[in-house]
């Protein structure tokens, strides 16, 4: 305490237990407070998370084993940050791949895809009345994907309920109105619904929603086909453009075909 | 990897500069690889190890010290939580209470204090365990004690 006046500097060296050098960026657990490298704690906390089938809400300490949620660390004087302990993992649990490439197609322009199938079809021969089984999972996925967020049973249950009173209600309450109105009134009813979740993406995801079902396509053969439209826009490569359009005619019509006559059995 | 082989050199400075600080414990860096360590540990007294010098092997990974070091005893003993053919150890630090905190030293320190305190109810021995888990302490101390005088004294001339 007094200074270093004995020769004990060396015994009062008191290192990161973990890594067990000097402190780099200081960070401690918010229960117990004992005193971590922030990158050796952090490190810490995601190979016990990748070692537990379930997600974990709190670290033990290293040290007294006592549970903590977070980690407080980047502190100078007036404020700090924390790493909460089951913010990494549920993202890295439910956010896969698919999610990501999903997400990514909500900051590109839609082009080409819109080709690809006759959303126009779909009104007219008021394919919508069909149910559509693939509906729901991809529902989810899509606004997981939006949200980054891993439970959102409550946004989808509520915008699949849209869908289905808009079934329900249109040939009963409105049968003479036209296929245009028809679509109008669904892509408001939709956008309605998912607005306070997705705001800004609100737009995009209602035609995207248009698009998937009018596609007839369950949600691997929608991706593909989707991936593909993508490679085609950004990719100039003649042979490949070329690949495409031969494969496109044979996705198109036996597609189309296969919803009209397998959707009951299928 | 960069992460335990610092780690590791810290360890080793540690045990240069506090060779005599725990008499019981001397634990060796294999000469070309840190990941290879060997420890003596004198057996605890009032035990039937009493007098015994022990070997140890540590394998340590690379994930160290996130993941623990594989250790086993060389030195053959008879004891409820060592396997008696391989000198596996059965301790729930060294499996899933393993804790970055712990090193090299404070894993011999757990291990001493294993011979002193054996648990019969998770045996890799089971002749040891049974003795143990039936009352016999006699019997469990003598075979204990007899295999210490074999395989961890110095021969007598």
């Amino acid at each position: 305490m007094n200074d270093e006046s004995s020769s004990s500097s060396s015994n009062d060296f008191n290192p990161c237990p973990i890594c067990l050098g000097h402190f780099k960026q200081e960070a401690f657990l918010d229960r117990c407070f004992h005193k971590f490298c922030y990158s050796c704690i952090l490190n810490w906390a995601k190979y016990v998370s990748t070692q537990s089938s379930q997600q974990n809400s709190t670290l033990k300490c290293p040290l007294c084993k006592r549970h903590n949620l977070s980690i407080v660390y980047g502190y100078d004087g007036d404020s700090f940050q924390q790493h909460y302990i089951n913010q990494d993992s549920p993202k890295s649990n439910f956010f896969s791949k698919v999610h990501k490439f999903r997400l990514q197609s909500y900051y590109r322009e839609p082009g080409a895809i819109y080709e690809k199938f006759n959303v126009l079809q779909y009104w007219k021969y008021r394919r919508y009345l069909l149910p559509n089984k693939w509906l729901q999972t991809w529902l989810r996925r899509e606004v997981q994907a939006l949200t980054q967020e891993e439970d959102v049973d409550i946004i989808v249950h509520h915008i699949l309920g849209v869908i289905e009173s808009f079934v329900r209600l249109s040939e009963r309450e409105h049968p003479k109105s036209t296929t245009e109105q028809k679509r109008e009134e669904f892509k408001a009813l939709i956008a309605d619904a998912a607005r306070p979740f997705l705001i800004g993406r609100t737009e995009h995801f209602v035609n995207e929603v248009e698009l998937f079902l009018s596609s007839g396509l369950n949600i691997e053969a929608y991706d593909e086909v989707y991936l593909e439209s993508l490679c085609s826009v950004t990719s100039g490569v003649k042979s490949e453009v070329a690949e495409e359009g031969s494969h496109e005619q044979t996705l198109n019509v036996p597609y189309l075909h296969f919803f009209y006559e397998d959707s009951d059995t299928d | 990897m960069q992460a335990s082989r610092a780690r590791l050199f810290k360890e080793y400075k540690e045990v240069q500069r506090e060779k005599t600080a725990d008499p019981d414990i001397q634990l060796v860096c294999d000469d070309t690889n840190i990941f290879k360590w060997t420890a003596l540990i004198k057996g605890p007294s009032e035990t039937p190890y009493e007098g015994g010098v022990f070997q140890l092997a540590f394998a340590v990974p690379e994930q160290y010290p996130l993941q623990p070091p594989q250790v086993r005893f060389l030195t053959k003993i008879f004891h409820p939580n060592v396997h008696f053919k391989t000198g596996e150890i059965c301790l729930d630090i060294l499996k899933n209470a393993w804790s970055p905190a712990w090193t090299l030293q404070s894993v011999c320190r757990a291990i001493i204090a294993l011979m002193a305190h054996p648990e019969p109810d998770s045996p890799l021995n089971c002749d040891s365990g049974n003795l143990l888990r039936s009352g016999d302490l006699r019997g469990y101390q003598s075979m204990a004690r007899m295999y210490t005088r074999l395989a961890a004294m110095p021969k007598k001339g």
